[in-house]
């Protein structure tokens, strides 16, 4: 096919009056018919083979095109005859000597990684189905097809009409694992949902049917572990019905799994797992039951309703364990105004991390989505809000019970990045268990859990989690160096600059060391260099920060280039150090050309532009000119107000600069009204002892001694 | 394979003037045979259960001819199945209310916004489309002189997904005339569906007012 524009293929609409005299069915007579035919199925196959030189003519010759379009257009209408008709008219005979006994194959309906899937025909019977092949799934011993054989009869006697009738099994002539289903012509439930434009209503009461459907299997001891769109077809009548079920398997029987655990391709690898619950990721199958099937639901859910899926942004597998485990979904409704509460929190339940959370069964989900249909209360709500706006005021608020969930928040992302692109699955999976086998140490550390944790401070927190993440991350020393990175920067973020010091410190010599091995990259090294550098200016070694930064700058401009968000960051951060230096001259210069960088940079976000001008109104503030300083300041904080919450510290932090060139002004009451907002907001954020409240206070005792 | 050139003015009609007559059996007959199957999936689509949908089918039907006998039935104000669908529509509503807040029963929830018209006429004109084409079908293989050779290996070809080859094989044809054969069958398909919308004024894509669009798959 090399070489040949398949978009010649899918022409602009034509006449069909050409057509209306049956010799030109051949087109132009250049080429045979059935090549013009088998282009007119490449429209819809790309498999087709389509003749040499065929494209190219087609974009020259009306006639040949028009032909083309012609049986493409006479295709798509016998397909949808085909799906109308109630039942297939008699067959022709057929012998038994395919790949499957007992079978006729007829054509390819679809192919994936682990298998394809026929069109095909029970002899016996003359029963059509749907016959679906793992390929390369041989197995590796009788007790593994005794077992595989065993499953699929309990599979096969679920009778619902929202499950997929799964006939019978086998192995082929070619030693493949294979089985029977029932045939279902019909769209994959995210592309009918889209396709027909269907209502939050519509969608709930397709969930309600699926919720049956999952709850009858349920009841009779079928999980089914690998819900997706992938595997929900809306069939004709609009029902919706689940394939595959109970065929997944998550005990490393990769032969057996249709979600391709053990896939190379770190994408379809994280595509998979943004159906999982978060228990299925932890490795422990006896820690999986039923309710992980609530929860892939609920991501399906969550994407009918709104078109993606709860947490998309993940960019690794770890991210995502960390986003599904701490991470709280935006409400569905978010997303797509039209859906309402109740269904926002019907979604939202089934997303909780903590299985005991969700709903206890499929019925009870059924249930709660009948409710909502038909305008009754629905039982989850008492529960559930509470519980998620609790979920969610904790996640900002930084108190100590605060910053177990935001910092294993931080914490899972950071862990992710050391393991995203593992390479081979053996080091993939080796990561997994690393991950949950300090999960399960930092668990147990939590101040929210019973273990004599109710007293314990912050810095006690951090404090055991480093100590738990070093005995558990002995061996994974990249994973490690991550985690104590992260653990400084949270400390940072408490002004803890001690213990920021040696978490940092400690990442960053580790690091190095692996960076030597060739085990780091250097963004991560940069990353490390960075943060230590802002560690070296809280504690005003300003010639060591310089370096850190300078060396940072370095690797990010080779690795990111110089526009880049992380290279103008720490191009920044040396600005303020020069400032610091009181290398004014060449910091204004510096501030200059970041300003101008960032400009050409895409998407430079809008705070990184406030600390710019926050930066240089420094300066202004430093070398006497108060009015400019004052005007800097306060157009920092109208920029960074748009961003930030009302009482982020960052706002505290802004007010006190511009309370502070107030005073300097003489315009005392604006000083003392800004300085009491800012010493409300750092209080609340930073807590009363740290530095810049202590600041703020002393400017406060000056203001009232100036006008009591 | 000259496009069909149907006389509208004369067919259109036809059907539906023999429904004033209640004598005319056969009117009755045809239209009952073509309504009542689209009537019954929609209803069902639209939540109702199995029992709920034959009777909304019954009673929209005779509701119908009542109008159209009492000459309500306006077509410039509207199609054929926009009026049914806005009868249909008031049965469903009444079975809802009469079940009132209680859960009617599991797995036959609305699957359509009762009070959005534009997806309750997407249900009707799938369903109508589905027996249309079912119709069609059935005309074809009982009703027409198409080669019977032919019928079958367009059958082998689209109800087996058998591949050209297999069928050629098969039947002892080259593949050439298999693609024929399929031509052939598409055509007349084509025509037949053409001729059976045209008996009720059912052109397809006509559901809002005049803004006409082709449905696809069928040539203008």
């Amino acid at each position: 096919m090399g070489g040949f524009r398949r978009e010649a293929l899918s022409g602009t609409r034509s006449v069909r009056d050409e057509l209306s005299s049956p010799h030109l069915e051949g087109g132009c007579g250049r080429f045979g018919r059935d090549d013009l035919e088998l282009a007119a199925i490449a429209r819809t196959d790309p498999e087709a083979p389509v003749a040499a030189g065929l494209c190219d003519h087609l974009t020259e010759c009306l006639i040949c095109r028009t032909v083309v379009e012609r049986f493409a257009a006479d295709n798509a209408f016998l397909q949808e005859c085909a799906h109308a008709a109630p039942k297939a008219p008699q067959r022709p005979e057929r012998s038994d000597d395919g790949p499957i006994p007992g079978y006729h194959l007829g054509q390819e309906i679809h192919r994936g990684a682990q298998g394809a899937v026929f069109r095909a025909e029970q002899l016996a019977t003359r029963r059509v189905c749907a016959v679906k092949m793992l390929l390369g799934g041989r197995f590796a011993g009788e007790r593994e097809r005794i077992r595989f054989e065993r499953e699929v009869e309990v599979v096969a006697r679920l009778r619902h009409p929202s499950i997929v009738t799964l006939y019978e099994s086998g192995v082929s002539r070619r030693d493949e694992p294979w089985f029977a289903m029932e045939l279902v012509d019909g769209e994959r439930l995210d592309e009918y949902v889209r396709a027909h434009a269907c209502t939050p209503r519509a969608i709930a009461a397709l969930f309600q049917r699926l919720a049956d459907g999952i709850a009858y299997a349920h009841r009779r001891g079928v999980i089914h572990r690998d819900l997706k769109p992938g595997n929900i077809v809306v069939d004709g009548d609009g029902v919706p019905r689940v394939l595959d079920f109970g065929l997944a398997r998550d005990d490393g029987d990769a032969a057996f799994r249709p979600s391709a655990v053990g896939t190379t391709i770190a994408g379809e690898f994280l595509g998979t797992f943004a159906y999982a619950a978060p228990e299925q990721l932890g490795g422990d199958p006896t820690a999986i039951d039923s309710r992980c099937d609530l929860y892939a639901l609920g991501v399906v859910l969550y994407q009918c309703l709104t078109g993606k899926r709860p947490f998309e942004g993940a960019r690794s597998i770890g991210e995502l364990v960390g986003q599904k485990t701490h991470g709280v979904a935006d409400r569905p409704s978010a997303h797509n105004p039209a859906v309402d509460r109740d269904l926002d929190v019907i979604t939202l339940r089934l997303l909780e991390a903590d299985p005991a959370r969700r709903y206890e069964t499929a019925d009870a989900l059924a249930e709660d989505l009948a409710r909502a249909l038909d305008g009754r209360p629905i039982l989850a709500r008492e529960a559930s809000l509470s519980y998620v706006v609790s979920k969610i005021i904790r996640r900002h608020w930084l108190a100590s019970g605060a910053a177990a969930a935001l910092l294993l928040t931080i914490i899972g992302a950071s862990i992710a990045l050391a393991f995203a692109y593992a390479k081979a699955d053996r080091e993939r999976v080796r990561s997994e268990r690393t991950l949950s086998s300090f999960r399960e140490a930092v668990g147990s550390a939590s101040p929210e859990s019973a273990a004599g944790g109710a007293g314990l401070t912050v810095e006690e927190f951090l404090e055991l989690i480093e100590q738990n993440a070093e005995a558990a991350l002995a061996n994974e020393p990249a994973v490690l160096a991550g985690v104590l990175d992260t653990i400084g920067i949270v400390h940072l973020g408490f002004e803890d600059i001690a213990r920021a010091e040696a978490s940092l410190g400690a990442a960053l010599a580790s690091r190095r060391e692996l960076h030597a091995q060739g085990a780091c990259s250097d963004g991560e090294l940069a990353e490390s260099l960075h943060n230590v550098g802002r560690v070296r200016i809280l504690k005003a070694e300003l010639d060591l920060a310089e370096a850190a930064y300078r060396e940072a700058i370095a690797l990010r401009t080779n690795t990111y280039g110089t526009r880049d968000v992380r290279t103008l960051l720490s191009w920044r951060h040396l600005a303020s150090c020069l400032r610091r230096q009181k290398k004014l001259g060449e910091a204004t210069s510096l501030y200059n050309w970041i300003e101008l960088e960032a400009q050409r940079t895409e998407n430079y976000p809008a705070l990184e532009m406030a600390a710019i001008i926050n930066g240089r109104a420094f300066i202004d503030a430093a070398e006497g000119r108060h009015e400019m300083a004052l005007s800097g300041y306060s157009k920092a904080l109208d920029t960074i107000r748009t961003e930030l919450a009302v009482d982020d510290y960052r706002i505290g932090r802004s007010l006190f600069n511009i309370a502070s060139m107030e005073e300097r002004l003489g315009r005392t009451t604006d000083a003392i009204a800004n300085a009491q907002q800012a010493r409300e907001i750092l209080l609340l954020r930073k807590g009363g002892d740290a530095a810049t409240v202590v600041q703020v206070e002393t400017l406060l005792t000056r203001l009232r001694t100036v006008q009591p | 394979m000259d496009a069909p050139r149907l006389d509208l003015d004369r067919t259109t009609t036809a059907l539906l003037t023999g429904l004033f007559d209640p004598r005319n059996a056969a009117a009755w007959e045809a239209f009952d045979r073509r309504y009542r199957p689209i009537l019954v999936g929609f209803a069902r689509n639209c939540g109702a259960r199995d029992n709920d949908a034959a009777e909304i089918a019954q009673e929209t039907i005779v509701r119908f001819v009542e109008e159209y006998r009492a000459g309500k039935y306006d077509r410039s104000r509207g199609r054929l199945g926009a009026w049914l669908v806005t009868i249909a529509r008031y049965r469903l509503l009444d079975i809802r209310r009469r079940a009132g807040t209680a859960r009617i029963t599991s797995g036959e929830r609305a699957m359509v916004d009762l009070d959005d018209e534009r997806s309750l006429g997407a249900t009707y004109e799938a369903q109508r489309r589905q027996s249309l084409l079912r119709e069609a079908l059935e005309e074809l293989r009982t009703n027409t002189r198409t080669d019977p050779r032919t019928v079958k290996a367009f059958e082998m070809l689209v109800y087996h997904g058998l591949s050209t080859q297999v069928v050629a094989e098969q039947m002892a044809m080259s593949t050439h005339d298999v693609y024929l054969a399929k031509s052939r069958v598409a055509a007349k398909l084509r025509e037949i569906v053409l001729r059976l919308e045209s008996e009720y004024e059912e052109a397809p894509g006509e559901w809002e007012g005049s803004d006409a669009r082709p449905s696809a798959g069928l040539a203008p």
